[in-house]
């Protein structure tokens, strides 16, 4: 009796096993691909109708004797049929299945066909209810006990004589009903994965996409707000000017500026907006070109910055402020007006090597709309150099959390103050990258580098 | 070597009359938006004297220094007070170079800040 079971319940298994491999195989051909999508065609139908009509003659074959009893998933196909493609799938699968029952007669083949083709045409008809879907596993399984106690039902009121069909039946229903079960919580347990698969590979695509979108978008705000750095360097004779702006993302928010005004002086300016990233460009969009109009307007370093911050104190709504180094300079005086709007003290290394260091004389813009602003002058000699830098060049960090430092930097420009100003620049640069050496960039970096006597 | 942590961990009590807000960490463009969410609800929520305790704080970036001037604006517009206590040297540098020490009140300790909007409440 025991080993009975066991081999019973291996040939169970096998049958499961066969159901496992056909639902993996057959979910994953481009015809389930298009009828899951919702696609109706005439081709998809004979396809799910042919398949799973094999599926249902295997369900007969492959009956077996369960202690004593006929049991088979002949309906099994024409259900999953119907579920996935509809009445005209499912029933042309169920008659497929049924069309071979009776071809071995005996007497419960006409109940027998009768629900093989019941099953098909009412999966369809649950599928059409549910918009076209495929049932919820507990819905499909459900359906399954139903139609196989309907099958069953049917054997009583057809088979004749009765008391065989009685026997029959209450020997087979309870194992029937829980193998068609089983082989329905297999297909719509693949299905219902395959759904979700696909529903996540669609979600991955569409962000995909978007963040393609999103890139190309920041390569041409990138683009942009390079366009708003100056084109070149105004040439200025008896003075040798270099400047660079690296964002740390494609996008930041330092900017320099170089603007001519009368009397062959020139407007120096470096600037950097708080936060980085898109919001920090957008403000620094504003700020260069409200310096640009100030500059032109005033042509004064106090006057320009004071009008510059009432501005930007009133389109700053979220705390967003600018630090700002604002200079102007009398090329044929040597001679520096400026205003230091919270900003890294810019660094002034003589031609002895002793070094001045530009301090604040008024706070960020956007800070206060009430900030007082002083200006101060510094001469320039032959042989000084200007340099004006944003925090990304002191703050850049080594793996250790070490920053570069204001010192390095002075010692950087005293030890390079014979070469131009374009060499002083790219040493300064290539020592930073070197300190951070592949740490990614962590703030934007900006450099002015100003010489006195090209 | 101590390593500098890269997160902010931000505390919230009520103490006396005021919301006091532990800043403990780093705050930069990654973590300030943290700060930012706590400091938004204190104020939504009818808070009108914050208290930050920076003796925990070991960096301040540009996008740190944004976030409290933002709460400063917002507080001043409603009447309110924002007050900084324990800055460490490092970042009371940072407020002096950008000029905010002049906007925003500063303590040395979390008693000295606690006590002045005591008095500016009995005012």
């Amino acid at each position: 009796m025991t080993s009975e079971i066991l081999s019973t319940s291996l040939v169970l298994f096998q049958m499961m096993c066969v159901v496992v491999v056909f639902a993996y195989l057959v979910t994953r051909t481009r015809f389930c691909a298009e009828v899951l999508e919702g696609a109706f065609s005439w081709k998809n139908q004979l396809f799910l109708a042919v398949v799973f009509g094999i599926l249902s003659i295997y369900g007969t074959v492959s009956g077996v004797s369960v202690l004593g009893a006929p049991v088979n998933i002949r309906d099994l196909g024409p259900m999953v049929a119907g579920f996935l493609g509809g009445p005209i799938a499912g029933l042309a699968a169920g008659l497929i299945g049924a069309g071979y029952r009776m071809s071995l007669s005996g007497f419960s083949a006409v109940p027998c066909s009768i629900a093989t083709i019941l099953a098909g045409l009412v999966s369809g008809l649950i599928f059409l209810a549910n918009k076209r879907q495929f049932p919820t596993i507990p819905v499909a399984v459900s359906f399954a006990v139903i139609m196989e106690g309907t099958h069953m039902a049917l054997v009583l009121l057809i088979a004749r004589p009765f008391s065989e069909a009685l026997d029959l039946v209450s020997q087979v229903a309870i194992p029937m009903i829980a193998i068609n079960a089983a082989g329905m919580f297999i297909f719509a347990f693949i299905i219902k994965n395959l759904l979700l698969e696909k529903k996540t590979r669609e979600e991955r695509d569409h962000f995909q996409g978007e963040l393609e979108r999103k890139n190309a978008e920041l390569q041409i705000a990138r683009e942009i707000q390079a366009s708003f750095l100056p084109e070149h360097i105004p040439d200025l004779p008896g003075y040798s000017i270099a400047a660079e702006s690296f964002p740390a993302r494609e996008v930041g928010g330092d900017f320099y500026d170089l603007i001519s005004l009368p009397d062959r002086r020139v407007a120096v300016l470096i600037a950097d907006v708080s936060d980085k990233g898109v919001p920090a460009a957008l403000f620094m969009a504003l700020s260069s070109m409200v310096m640009r109009a100030t500059a032109i307007w005033h042509h004064q370093a106090a006057g320009t910055v004071r009008d510059a911050n009432t501005m930007i104190a009133a389109e700053s709504k979220s705390g967003m402020f600018v630090t700002l180094f604002f200079a102007i300079l009398d090329p044929d005086r040597g001679q520096l007006s400026y205003v230091n709007a919270g900003h890294n003290p810019p660094i002034l290394m003589r031609r002895d090597g002793t070094c001045e260091i530009l301090p604040a004389t008024g706070i960020a813009l956007g800070a206060d709309p009430d900030g007082t602003y002083e200006e101060k002058t510094v001469m320039l000699e032959r042989g000084s150099i200007l340099l004006l830098y944003t925090d990304g060049v002191t703050e850049a960090e080594d793996v250790g959390h070490r920053q570069f430092g204001v010192d390095r930097l002075i010692s950087l420009v005293k030890e390079s103050r014979e070469f131009p100003a374009d060499r002083i620049l790219s040493g300064i640069r290539e020592a930073v990258t070197a300190h951070a050496a592949g740490a990614p960039q962590f703030d934007d970096i900006t450099l002015l580098v100003m010489r006195v006597g090209s | 070597m101590t390593i500098m942590s890269t997160v902010l961990e931000v505390t919230e009590r009520r103490q006396g009359p005021a919301d006091l807000l532990l800043l403990k960490g780093r705050m930069d463009a990654a973590t300030a938006p943290a700060a930012e969410e706590h400091l938004t609800r204190l104020i939504e929520g009818g808070s009108r004297n914050i208290v930050v305790d920076c003796s925990e704080l070991e960096y301040i970036s540009s996008a740190g220094l944004r976030v409290l001037l933002s709460a400063l604006k917002k507080l001043k517009q409603c009447g309110g007070h924002l007050t900084l206590a324990s800055l460490l040297p490092e970042i009371r540098k940072v407020f002096e170079i950008a000029g905010f020490h002049r906007l925003f009140a500063i303590f040395p300790g979390v008693s000295e800040a606690i006590d002045s909007t005591e008095r500016t409440q009995g005012s």
